[in-house]
């Protein structure tokens, strides 16, 4: 069965809305987040200059500070504070339900990729490499490799720009497990692993396959990304709801069950996050109606452990959430 | 129904347009796409049954919507024309409805309608508008004119009667018509009195006075419309049958024409036993018919008049002549500038023709007034004994007899009298009042006023016995008859206490006279041998115990059952051109009634213009029931809101944990 079979919406119009253009966005966005909040504590070499130190047998002779031996004649070693390699690994879910707009200012994907374009520039500014994953998609997905620097940003909003989200993902668990292979071969200790997903199409065996990435000191986090009509069901009239992905048909009064889904919703949203938050990580719940900068700043939060990443920081997200 | 009232109706199909809405809404649901579908939970059909309950309400109320739409839409066109009366200040109407049941009435107004028929909805429109107060009475024209229905204030009577009105072959009488009408309201308490004249006035009297009601009487024409068009038609008024020769008489008004006549058999008018050509002008054909020929045949005009009904009658078996006898003595009743006696010249005056017959002396056996219908006898001097059992004989037979009786009668010598005719002793007296008491004078209807001051040299006093049991047609003022009538046998006897001649009065020069010399010559063609009739006249049985009898109406081969009167001397009308089949005392007796002449001329009689007058009513041609309609509309609006006010509000359904997949 191809792609294109898999998905009878497929390809689904990606509305990208308010979220166009994606480079500039980003950069908006990365502006008006905290950058630098995950300084490393190992010292060596870097670029700041961390203190001095006797010169002891087999340090390395470029950092003899030449200026004290010369004044003092003792023989130090200049000492710098550097950041850790804290690669960002950002995989973002481009399935055909990531298509879906609703009635927010545009699709769950471009969202999910200004948030992801947002955190990669934010990292990069700090210096980490960040690297992508893109999950589905039209042509089936793409990957960058983590690096940094000026073209990593624009390798990742390349990436991210380019691709129309579809795919029927909701029963293949082999392809997710190859699409994670990469993340889960590449990312070293330290890593941080965002996904950024409405984690409702995945397949069931997603859980454990996104679990494995928080493994060997790697933290990996979720951002779930909804329409507020995914959130709230603010339909009366009885209907037919079709599902993107999996062939759901479901006739329902939507007031009837409006209470029942949430619960649903909510129970969905607390397996995943009792699941990440056991690995180190956490979830954060998102609606494309939210402001963009408090979700990046509230992921930001959650990573350098500021706050646990969890319906706090989701309620303190949509607090800030911009109209 | 106009090409615009179809096509304006014809969008009532779309109600059509709902139920398939209706169906198709219930067939798919509105598709909404979600990626959460799948943790919604599908709801309980218990929702869908209760909206499919309130949409079937709403359907059809919508359907009701539409049809009343195509109606409001179609309501501009629909005509529905009725007569209504304009009370003057509210009050009350006593209103006589004068319908016209004669021939002419028959004719087609529009297809499918007659005229008939649009009087009688007229009439009907009249009741059926009828306030609390108002009161009806019908009188029909057809003649012999008649009340139908006396005034009454309830109008569901008045409806039963009037639907018991069926249309006749009748001439028409529209004067004695309006002029009973006028009796009838002359007692009635209601302020406003109105005639109603229902007739197309074609009663053969085109040139006579207009008609008006008079007496504080309003006469009211609604239907100016049913008014005759002064149509040529033409009517078989005569046939006779002599061995294998059919007479075939036709009477035409209007523009003459070449028409064809046929004799057809009775039992089946399909069969053309003879036919001939009537040339136009002329008013006689003969018919030579075939050898075997049936015995009961009808003489058949070809179509293309006015009216078809008066285009076929029946043939009359070999009729004997039915004259009337005249014995008059002209020397005693001569008249001073010479000719006959004033007996004779009044019958020359009717222009009876060769059926006036003078008699020089009555036959002493009664086989020799086998012709005679009846018999005029001016002031005879007594009976000789054979004279008298011949006349008694004959007038038992069913013979009519006129007897006037002056001083030759009253001095009658001993063993000469008249008999059972005239029982007991008469007197002359030379005493006399000086005139008759036109009220007590119906027989000679309006011409009884012409009597008032006849002054007569003097009179025949009659004694009781002759009195008893005799119809008194016209009295003196002091309350002794001028003329009565005595039934003997099967036959009658009219006496009159004046003789004809000229020395005693002046009678026999009073219209009154000829009057009565017209309805004795009818009276003795009706009531005696004569078996044909004019359609409304009737057929008189005296002496008789038991008639029973059916009509068969020309072209027609249904029979209809006649209603016989109780009584010693019944009659019967015959409403119906055609052949009437009587059995009379178990003997089977056939009568004929043909067309009278008088209902050819289709010209109408002038009516007073104030008849016509707009205030008095008219006929609302169109009803404009779009206001109706909308109101109805604006309930049905009402109704829907209410009926989704009133449906039960949305119950939260328990959810079920079950999602359907497609395949």
């Amino acid at each position: 069965m191809s792609k294109k079979d898999r998905s009878p919406f497929a390809p689904y119009p990606t509305d990208w809305g308010a979220f166009a253009p994606l480079r500039l966005r980003a950069r908006t966005v990365a502006e008006g987040v905290y950058a630098g909040m995950h300084r490393s504590v190992r010292k060596g070499s870097g670029v700041e200059f961390g203190g001095q130190r006797p010169y002891v047998l087999g340090d390395d002779l470029r950092f003899i500070d030449k200026r004290s031996l010369l004044k003092h004649e003792r023989m130090m070693i200049r000492e710098f504070e550097t950041e850790t390699d804290r690669a960002l690994w950002l995989i973002v879910d481009a399935t055909a339900s990531m298509a879906f707009r609703g009635s927010g200012p545009g699709s769950k994907y471009p969202f999910a990729a200004l948030l992801a374009a947002s955190l990669a520039r934010v990292a990069l500014s700090s210096g980490d490499p960040v690297g992508v994953v893109v999950l589905g998609g039209e042509d089936g997905g793409r990957m960058v490799r983590a690096g940094a620097g000026r073209e990593a940003f624009d390798r990742v909003v390349w990436a991210l720009s380019s691709v129309t989200a579809a795919g029927d993902w909701s029963s293949e668990e082999d392809e997710l497990a190859r699409a994670l292979g990469p993340v889960h071969d590449r990312a070293r200790r330290g890593s941080t692993i965002v996904l950024l997903s409405d984690f409702v199409d995945l397949p069931p065996a997603a859980m454990a396959a996104v679990g494995a990435l928080g493994t060997r000191g790697r933290r990996i986090f979720g951002v779930q990304v909804l329409s507020p009509d995914e959130i709230d069901l603010p339909f009366d009239e009885h209907a037919r709801f079709r599902s993107l992905e999996g062939g759901v048909v479901v006739d329902a009064d939507p007031a009837a069950v409006r209470e029942h889904y949430r619960q649903k919703l909510a129970e969905l949203r607390q397996r995943w996050s009792d699941d990440l938050v056991g690995r180190g990580g956490g979830l954060i719940l998102s609606s494309t109606n939210d402001s963009p900068v408090d979700v990046v700043r509230s992921l930001l939060l959650a990573v350098s452990g500021a706050s646990a990443p969890d319906e706090t920081t989701r309620a303190a997200a949509r607090g800030g959430r911009s109209r | 129904m106009s090409f615009l009232t179809s096509l304006a109706l014809l969008a009532a199909v779309l109600v059509g347009a709902p139920v398939a809405a209706h169906l198709l809404r219930r067939k798919r649901a509105t598709e909404v796409v979600l990626p959460t579908a799948s943790l919604l939970a599908a709801t309980p059909p218990t929702a869908r049954r209760r909206s499919a309950l309130e949409d079937r309400g709403l359907l059809v109320i919508r359907i009701i919507a539409i049809i009343l739409l195509a109606l409001l839409g179609a309501t501009p066109f629909i005509s529905c024309s009725h007569v209504a009366v304009l009370r003057k200040d509210g009050a009350s109407v006593a209103m006589v409805l004068v319908v016209d049941d004669s021939l002419s009435m028959r004719s087609k107004l529009t297809e499918g309608t007659t005229r008939f028929d649009r009087a009688k909805n007229a009439a009907r429109d009249l009741i059926d508008g009828a306030e609390p107060g108002d009161s009806f009475a019908i009188v029909l024209a057809g003649s012999e004119a008649r009340v139908h229905l006396a005034s009454t204030t309830d109008a569901s009577a008045a409806r039963a009667a009037l639907d018991d009105v069926a249309p006749s072959d009748r001439s028409t009488d529209l004067t004695t018509a309006i002029g009973i009408a006028r009796d009838v309201l002359r007692g009635v308490p209601q302020p406003d009195k109105r005639i109603v004249v229902l007739s197309d006035l074609a009663d053969g009297d085109p040139d006579g006075a207009p008609l008006e009601a008079g007496e504080g009487v309003a006469l009211w024409y609604p239907l100016p419309d049913l008014e005759s068009k002064s149509e040529a038609d033409c009517a078989i008024v005569a046939t006779e049958r002599r061995e294998l020769t059919v007479d075939v008489s036709v009477r035409c008004a209007g523009v003459p024409s070449e028409r064809r006549v046929e004799v057809v058999s009775a039992s089946d008018p399909k069969t053309v036993l003879g036919s001939a050509t009537l040339q136009a002008g002329a008013e006689l054909v003969s018919i030579k018919l075939p050898e075997n020929s049936p015995a009961e045949v009808d003489a058949r005009l070809s179509a293309g008049d006015a009216l078809a009904a008066d285009d076929i009658a029946p043939v009359a078996l070999q009729s004997k002549e039915s004259a009337v006898g005249v014995l008059a003595d002209a020397a005693a009743a001569h008249v001073e500038t010479g000719g006959p006696p004033p007996v004779e010249q009044g019958f020359a005056a009717l222009q009876l023709g060769p059926t006036v017959r003078p008699l020089s002396a009555i036959p002493e056996h009664v086989e020799e007034l086998g012709p005679y219908a009846g018999i005029v006898l001016d002031d005879p001097p007594g009976l000789t004994p054979e004279e008298r059992k011949t006349m008694i004989s004959w007038v038992e037979g069913g013979g009519v007899l006129l007897v006037s009786l002056g001083r030759k009668a009253t001095a009658a010598p001993l063993g000469a009298g008249f008999g059972s005719l005239v029982p007991g002793v008469i007197r002359w007296s030379s005493i006399a009042p000086k005139g008759v008491d036109a009220s007590k004078c119906g027989f000679f209807s309006s011409s009884a006023n012409g009597l008032a001051d006849i002054a007569p040299k003097g009179r025949t006093q009659l004694p009781a016995e002759a009195t008893k049991d005799a119809e008194t047609l016209c009295a003196f003022e002091d309350g002794e008859p001028l003329l009565l009538r005595r039934h003997v046998g099967k036959g009658s006897v009219y006496l009159s206490t004046l003789p004809f001649d000229f020395e005693t009065s002046d009678f026999a020069l009073r219209p009154a006279f000829l009057v009565l010399l017209d309805r004795f010559v009818e009276m003795a063609r009706t009531g005696g041998g004569a078996k044909i009739v004019e359609a409304g006249k009737r057929f008189s049985f005296i002496g008789v115990s038991s008639v029973e009898g059916q009509v068969m109406p020309a072209g027609e081969q249904k029979s209809i059952a006649l209603e016989i009167p109780a009584g010693q001397a019944p009659r019967i009308d015959a409403a119906r051109i055609g052949r009437y089949l009587f059995k009379v005392d178990g003997a089977a007796e056939t009568r004929l009634a043909l067309a009278s002449e008088k209902e050819i001329d289709l010209r109408p009689r002038k009516i007073a213009a104030e008849a016509k007058d707009p205030s008095l009513g008219g006929e609302a041609r169109k009803i404009d029931a779009s206001p109706y309609v909308a109101m109805a509309l604006l309930g049905l609006m009402v109704l829907e809101l209410l009926v989704r006010l009133l449906s039960p509000s949305t119950e939260t359904a328990a959810p079920t944990v079950p999602t359907s997949r497609a395949a």
